[in-house]
């Protein structure tokens, strides 16, 4: 069975085919999400949200592009959403831990069984480094990046889950990697550290 | 090989799809270029991060509580008075609190008995109020 006739019985009204749909994508949205907000808990949520504005909007799908491009579109605007929402937070969050009252977010990385406490705490340094890089790049630039390395999306794909040409998408991935080598070599030189 | 190059070639590199003759070219170079070499480490590294937060799985439960939300929002949405319902249900409440005061105001009145002073105590119906002196009389005395 293909996503539009999924899509059609959704609609009229069998509810629970809906699952075949959140099981096929659910892996992917999940990804993004993270790409955007780098915290389980958080893309976890957001993956709620994304399925739950899908299904409420579903007969709003003209099926003019697929099913995954057009759930694609609705991640990444929720995950810029989120992002720009927590940017405002974050300003806060900064002053608070400035006087001592504020807590980080662990950052969400699977710990393995042979590494060593010193090795956690590089690789979860190195971690938030290249978080922050990600977090520092333009929209634009960020949605090719977080499409392209966490999805392994074509560039074909992202052009058109952005709109765009593969042309710019392929300029846009080009300028994200320059702008984050730029930032981690940055990042690197303060903490007088090579990885 | 020069530098522009080299980075043009790197993402090839790191994910193994050159050819023999092209990798050896790349990995000559990154032996004699610092810069290219660091490009090749932090691009690397930041993979490695990218890859480690790609392998975390969505939460198990993730349909059962979608599910749970659409439903508990079908249930709002159901419940959910009109505005037109919002606006005349305190005006409702307030009329049909006057029409009572009202109506126990006119029972009231129906049922009140035709002579009142029948009610009143033989004693107090003899007393002739315009006999009685005024107090200015008195004070002026």
């Amino acid at each position: 069975m293909n996503d539009g006739e999924i899509i059609r019985l959704i609609l009229q009204g069998d509810r629970q085919i809906f699952r075949v749909l959140v099981e096929k994508y659910q892996p992917m949205v999940f990804r993004t999400c993270m790409g955007f907000l780098h915290d389980k808990d958080d893309a976890d949520d957001l993956t709620q949200d994304i399925f739950i504005q899908a299904y409420q909007s579903l007969h709003r799908f003209k099926g003019e592009a697929s099913f995954s491009t057009w759930i694609y579109r609705i991640a990444v605007n929720a995950s810029l959403n989120t992002v720009r929402k927590n940017s405002g937070y974050r300003v806060l969050n900064r002053l608070d831990s400035l006087f001592g009252s504020g807590r980080e977010k662990d950052i969400s990385l699977p710990v393995f069984d042979t590494e060593n406490p010193e090795s956690i705490l590089i690789r979860q340094e190195h971690s938030k480094w290249v978080q922050n890089a990600l977090d520092s790049l333009p929209e634009k630039q960020r949605t090719a990046i977080v499409l392209s390395k966490y999805d392994d999306l074509s560039q074909r794909e992202i052009a058109e889950i952005m709109k765009t040409t593969e042309g710019a998408v392929e300029a846009l991935i080009q300028r994200a990697k320059t702008n984050l080598r730029l930032k981690l070599s940055s990042s690197y030189k303060k903490n007088n550290k090579t990885p | 090989m020069n530098c522009q190059l080299c980075q043009k070639e790197l993402n090839a590199y790191r994910e193994r799809r050159l050819s023999d003759d092209m990798r050896t070219q790349v990995e000559a170079h990154l032996k004699l270029c610092a810069e290219c070499a660091e490009s090749y480490r932090i691009e690397s590294l930041a993979d490695t991060i990218i890859n480690q937060e790609k392998v975390i799985s969505p939460d198990n439960y993730l349909f059962s509580k979608i599910m749970a939300r659409i439903e508990s929002a079908e249930e709002t949405d159901y419940r959910t008075i009109s505005p037109l319902t919002r606006i005349l249900r305190p005006v409702l409440i307030m009329t049909s609190m006057a029409a009572a005061i009202f109506a126990g105001v006119l029972i009231g009145n129906i049922y009140r008995p035709s002579d009142r002073n029948m009610l009143r105590p033989v004693e107090l119906a003899l007393i002739d109020d315009a006999a009685i002196e005024s107090v200015e009389i008195l004070s002026n005395q």
